[in-house]
């Protein structure tokens, strides 16, 4: 038989093979039968030196053409195969089983609307600061002009680890120490920090959380402070609250002010869409929030600074702002740890 | 402070509503905390007029009335024994609640009908009174609500007076307020004193021994006085202000209280002995009987008011019994004095008396007042009991009131206010608020200062909390209306210098919880106290360290008596809740403080910030497709070891904290066992381990219990300043080696790393542990370790990789007991 003959027998050889052949792995083993080292073609293309050399060209060339035309006939036939298996394969695909995460972490509420708070007050350049949580008497009280036996020290009932050592009943002591170790104006600071006070019922637990604001600079009003926090308060509860001013008593702060924001519950109606009395705001349409006033000259002279100084000073309470952002009804939910509570915060 | 609006208004005639003026004061500064009404359920009762009385056909004890109602006439039975005909009576009809519960019914009484009921006062809420019937003026008319005939305090405000403001602890305190609000006129009770009889202000000889104390002391005497009941507005009013009646002279006292806040003390005089009254503090071991009836053990601090042989009264805050008001007691020493806030205070906490006198003595009492109140509540005495006013004041005021003359600059309050005022404002504010206002010639450097008006301010004697510029500024602004300042922001002016300071503990402690959070962790918060019986509990007997704990001098309770010293107690307590809410896999962390004691630190405490991590039960909270198993030792290594490798912190060394000398093991966590201490280049920055079985029983485990806490102080010390250098990528491929060591249990995987570490193969460039088996019945373990060989240059061969393997092969064997 003639090489030329040979080599134009192989398509059909392959095509009839192709046919037969049930699987990839057939396609795989009729590869290497024709076009593999020791393949047909190979072979063939051993027995080239026989022929004549005129006639060799024109060989090489109608074998390449059958070369590539036989690689085509596999390459279809092995696409048939690999889709048809990807098909079988996708058939049983489920993609409604769980996946596998990893364990989901969550951060605790508390933890959550600090960082909210301190966020805000970072973008306006106010720096983070911590100090210590027990207290001595000047940091807690003297310095912030609430002297010994004093009835303003009954706002606060004092937990004592001993004569003139107390578990620190806010985080204004910050504004002292910071005060003190900054050593003049100005100064911007946000204190976020554990707080205690020897009380225990249903809307008050013995440990909780304050955040402390302080500003003090050249010419601060009571108009700065009006703007900052509203500012603020519309940030953290949204652009459409309202917020309201009102005198108050704080030592350390002269005026003093209480901040109201309008209920979110029931934006500020005192009533619920039907008529319902309002639960949260008690019908009054308005929620304190937080605690506020000019620094006291008191506080100034204390840490010997200028009286002719200005500042702000606010402080306001971390639990009771979750509660509002969070509708969280129970105070005592925020120190049980329950992980069905907590999972909620991730 | 109960402020009743009829009352006020007896004083000022506001004519807005309870809710508007609550309002109005909310924004001056004197918060409405409630509003109530505590006559509302009188409102349906109305007078009855008892038209006929007969005795019941069948029963003596009963009468059948028929009373006019005004659009009725109704048929009522009463068990009444004073009820007669003619008289005025409160009616409740048919259905009508009464205000001490129950409806009325319908209903028949041994046979008679009967449709309503006539009420005592003890059954209409007015008082304890029920002996009988209540029996009504003649002239009120008939069918009229009963609020509305006896013209009751129907609506009563609660005010929350800041402790600033004890001037506003009365009805006249408020209705200045209001006045100065509204600019309505103040009047103020006319006077109806007469007296007579000859001058008593001899009779008494009054002392104070230290003007300190009691810088006035004022008294007048009526005489031929009978204890008797009070008028039935007084005891209304009274009981709508949460004041219990007592008698007529008592109730006067707190009349006056309540109204113009002046605490008033009457003794009965025939038990004045010796005709004298000192004040001074009280003897070493001296004690009163008050009149609550309990033996006092008194304090040199405490105000004693005393007659000539013995302590009567403690001054201030409650009197003494021996000198009580009684029924048989008809002369009458009335006592009007201001004693030191201070004193009072020091004495009423102590004694834990916090009578409503000693609150208002705390906060301040009118000197300037005293004698209106004097003469108000000795007229009203007199009159209410049948006596007279003797002639004469026995009177001393050591210690005169002055008022501070205050300078305020209109410059200053504008820059603090941030705000402009009209010029006649600030005068017509503090006039308003009783001040004497006086504008003042501007300073020779006026113009320096840029001060355009400057007034010297005298406040008046019951404004205590006045004695500053700012304090003024304040009142200006609350009139003003801290509502109406608009808001402006302010420029915050940020010192460069503070730019590039390393990042805050605050900061750091926020990333690490988040990192915790990544981690797959809770975070809870536990409360800083526990006990001193749960610490002893986890420590045992000899771990405690008691010494070192900060104990709660006054604690809420037993369970909160101590600051924690370690995390665990909050953790291991938070575990617990969730086992018995049936969690089945629990991982915590807990970012928090713990407390020691230590004598050097300005607060006597070192705090240190910790880090805590609780692992328990399943790996996976989900069960398919996560492998099944409970978390272990090497769930809890791994997160450690991941913190540290997430804060570029360097390699920390886990050391069976059981091998070190038991004067080291005594400073670790005794309810850890097997308790591992973290190290970091030989510094110990925490622990972690299993808890002690017998410790997590108490917390309901059944399964390990997995912790670890490190100080965050130490972490946050450890940190490396800037990014770690970067490592070229190796070019020539690396060469594997595997290596089993069969290891006796002695033998920890971390000494035969570190064999290996120590013989500087040259081409080694790591080793790690890649299988670990412990065969079944034997004491050995085999450990496989990979072993990665590369060139820096070129590819190596595998005979000169191979001859180092064995070269590390027999050094390991000959410096270990291991076969390979």
């Amino acid at each position: 038989m003639g090489i030329i003959a040979g080599l134009e027998r192989l398509e059909p050889e392959l095509q009839s093979g192709l046919e037969q052949a049930s699987s990839l792995s057939q396609v795989d083993d009729l590869y290497t039968a024709f076009l593999g080292r020791k393949g047909a073609l190979a072979q063939l293309m051993g027995h080239l030196p026989e022929l004549p050399a005129e006639e060799r060209p024109a060989f090489g060339k109608a074998a390449n053409a059958v070369k590539e035309r036989l690689a085509e006939l596999l390459e279809a036939r092995r696409q048939f195969f690999l889709s048809e298996s990807e098909l079988a394969e996708f058939a049983r695909f489920d993609p409604t089983l769980p996946g596998r995460s990893p364990r989901q972490g969550s951060l605790h509420p508390v933890t959550l609307v600090m960082d909210e708070i301190c966020r805000v007050f970072t973008s306006l350049g106010f720096d983070t600061v911590s100090g210590p949580e027990v207290e001595t008497d000047f940091y807690n009280f003297e310095a912030l002009n609430l002297p010994k036996d004093h009835p303003a020290r009954d706002m606060q009932d004092t937990l004592y680890v001993s004569d003139g050592v107390v578990m620190r009943t806010h985080t204004s002591p910050m504004q002292v120490r910071t005060m003190l170790e900054r050593k003049k104006p100005p100064l911007a600071i946000i204190a976020p920090g554990k707080v205690y006070r020897r009380d225990s019922d249903l809307t008050h637990t013995p440990m909780f959380h304050q955040i402390e604001g302080l500003l003090v600079d050249q010419g601060i009003s009571l108009s700065h402070l009006r703007g900052t926090l509203t500012m603020f308060l519309r940030e953290l509860f949204g652009k459409s609250v309202n917020v309201r001013f009102r005198p108050s008593f704080f030592p350390f702060t002269e005026p003093s002010i209480e901040v109201d924001i309008s209920c979110i519950l029931c934006g500020g109606e005192g009533y619920r869409s039907k008529g319902e009395p309002c639960r949260v705001c008690k019908t009054t349409g308005w929620l304190e929030i937080l605690g506020s006033g000019m620094v006291d000259p008191a506080v100034f002279k204390a840490v010997g600074y200028d009286e002719a100084c200005a500042g702000f000073a606010f402080g306001l309470g971390v639990e009771r702002v979750a509660m509002l952002k969070y509708g969280i009804d129970d105070l005592r939910m925020f120190f049980e740890n329950d992980l069905r509570f907590l999972g909620q915060f991730t | 402070m109960l402020l009743s609006l009829s009352w006020l208004r007896e004083f000022v005639p506001y004519e807005g509503t309870a809710a508007e003026l609550g309002q109005a004061l909310t924004m001056i500064g004197l918060e409405m905390d409630g509003l109530f009404r505590p006559y509302e359920r009188l409102r349906p009762i109305v007078v009855g007029h008892v038209l006929e009385c007969a005795r019941h056909p069948e029963a003596d004890n009963l009468s059948v009335c028929r009373v006019d109602v005004g659009d009725d006439v109704l048929d009522i039975v009463c068990g009444a024994p004073n009820v007669g005909t003619g008289q005025k009576v409160a009616v409740v009809k048919v259905g009508v609640a009464l205000p001490t519960g129950g409806i009325v019914k319908k209903a028949k009484l041994r046979g008679v009908p009967s449709n309503g009921m006539l009420c005592s006062e003890y059954e209409l809420g007015l008082s304890d009174e029920h002996d009988g019937i209540l029996l009504l003026e003649g002239t009120l008319p008939v069918g009229a609500s009963l609020p509305d005939a006896l013209a009751l305090d129907d609506e009563v405000l609660d005010i929350a007076v800041t402790p600033n403001r004890g001037d506003c602890l009365s009805v006249l305190g408020l209705a200045r307020e209001v006045a100065a609000m509204t600019g309505l006129p103040l009047t103020m009770p006319a006077l109806r004193m007469v007296e007579s009889g000859p001058d008593c202000s001899k009779d008494i000889r009054l002392e104070i021994a230290d003007p300190n104390l009691c810088s006035l002391y004022h008294g007048r005497i009526i005489e031929g006085a009978s204890t008797r009941k009070s008028p039935a507005r007084l005891r209304y009013r009274l009981n709508a202000v949460g004041l219990r009646a007592v008698s007529n002279l008592v109730d006067v006292t707190n009349y006056i209280l309540m109204e113009l806040g002046q605490p008033l003390h009457a003794f009965d005089l025939d038990e004045v002995r010796g005709g004298s009254i000192i004040v001074r503090g009280a003897e070493q071991g001296e004690t009163l009987v008050t009149l609550d009836g309990q033996r006092r053990a008194l304090l040199p601090s405490d105000i004693t008011i005393r007659d000539a042989e013995r302590v009567i009264g403690l001054g201030g805050v409650m009197g003494g019994l021996n000198s009580e008001i009684t029924e048989k007691s008809s002369r009458v020493f009335l006592e009007c004095a201001v004693f030191n806030p201070l004193a009072i205070r020091k004495t009423a906490r102590r004694l834990s008396l916090h009578s409503e006198a000693a609150y208002r003595f705390e906060r301040g009492v009118d000197q300037t007042g005293a004698g209106y109140a004097l003469e108000r509540a000795a007229a009203m005495m007199a009159e209410f009991s049948g006596g007279y006013v003797r002639t004469g004041l026995p009177k001393v005021e050591p210690l005169p009131w002055t008022s501070p003359t205050v300078r305020l600059r209109r410059r200053r309050a504008e820059s603090l206010l941030g705000i402009t005022l009209e010029k006649g404002f600030y005068e017509e504010t503090l006039s308003r608020l009783y001040c004497k206002v006086r504008e003042v010639a501007l300073p020779a450097d006026a113009e320096q200062t840029g001060s355009d008006q400057e007034w010297d301010v005298v406040p008046p004697g019951y404004r205590r909390d006045l004695t500053r510029e700012a304090d003024l500024i304040e009142e200006v602004a609350r009139l003003y209306g801290v509502d109406r300042v608009p808001p402006s922001l302010p420029k915050v002016s940020r010192l460069l210098e503070r730019v590039g300071e390393p990042e805050s503990r605050h900061v750091f402690l926020g990333r690490i919880k988040r990192w915790a959070q990544g981690a797959g962790l809770h975070e809870v918060i536990n409360y800083s106290f526990v006990s001193h019986r749960e610490l002893d509990h986890l420590a045992g007997e000899d771990g405690a360290r008691t010494n070192e704990r900060i104990s709660i001098m006054n604690p809420l309770n037993d369970d909160m008596n101590v600051l924690r010293t370690d995390l665990a107690p909050g953790l291991l307590r938070s575990l617990s809740n969730n086992l018995t809410q049936g969690a089945n896999s629990v991982g915590l962390f807990e970012v928090a403080t713990v407390f020691a004691s230590e004598l050097a630190s300005e607060t006597t405490v070192r705090e240190v910030p910790r880090l805590g991590i609780l692992l328990y039960g399943a790996r996976f909270e989900q069960a398919w497709p996560q492998s099944a198993g409970d978390m272990d030792y090497l769930d809890l290594k791994g997160l450690l070891e991941h913190l540290f490798s997430s804060f570029t912190l360097p390699e920390a060394d886990f050391i069976l904290a059981d091998n070190v000398g038991p004067s080291v093991k005594k400073c670790f966590p005794a309810w850890l066992s097997p308790c591992v201490r973290v190290d970091v280049r030989g510094d110990c920055v925490g622990w972690a381990g299993r808890v002690r079985p017998t410790a997590a029983e108490s917390y309901h485990a059944k399964k390990a219990v997995w912790m670890a806490e490190l100080d965050l102080d130490r972490v946050l010390s450890l940190r490396r300043d800037g990014a770690g250098g970067f490592v070229r990528l190796p070019v020539f491929p690396p060469v594997r080696r595997d290596m089993t060591c069969i290891a006796g249990p002695t033998i920890t995987a971390g000494m035969i790393v570190e064999e290996i570490r120590k013989l500087r193969s040259p081409l080694l460039v790591s080793s790690h542990l890649i299988d670990y088996f412990e065969p079944d019945g034997r004491e050995e373990r085999n450990l496989t370790f990979r072993l990665i060989f590369r060139h820096a240059e070129r590819t190596l061969r595998d005979e000169e990789v191979d001859k180092q393997r064995d070269a590390i092969a027999a050094s390991l064997q000959k410096s270990l007991p291991v076969q390979i």
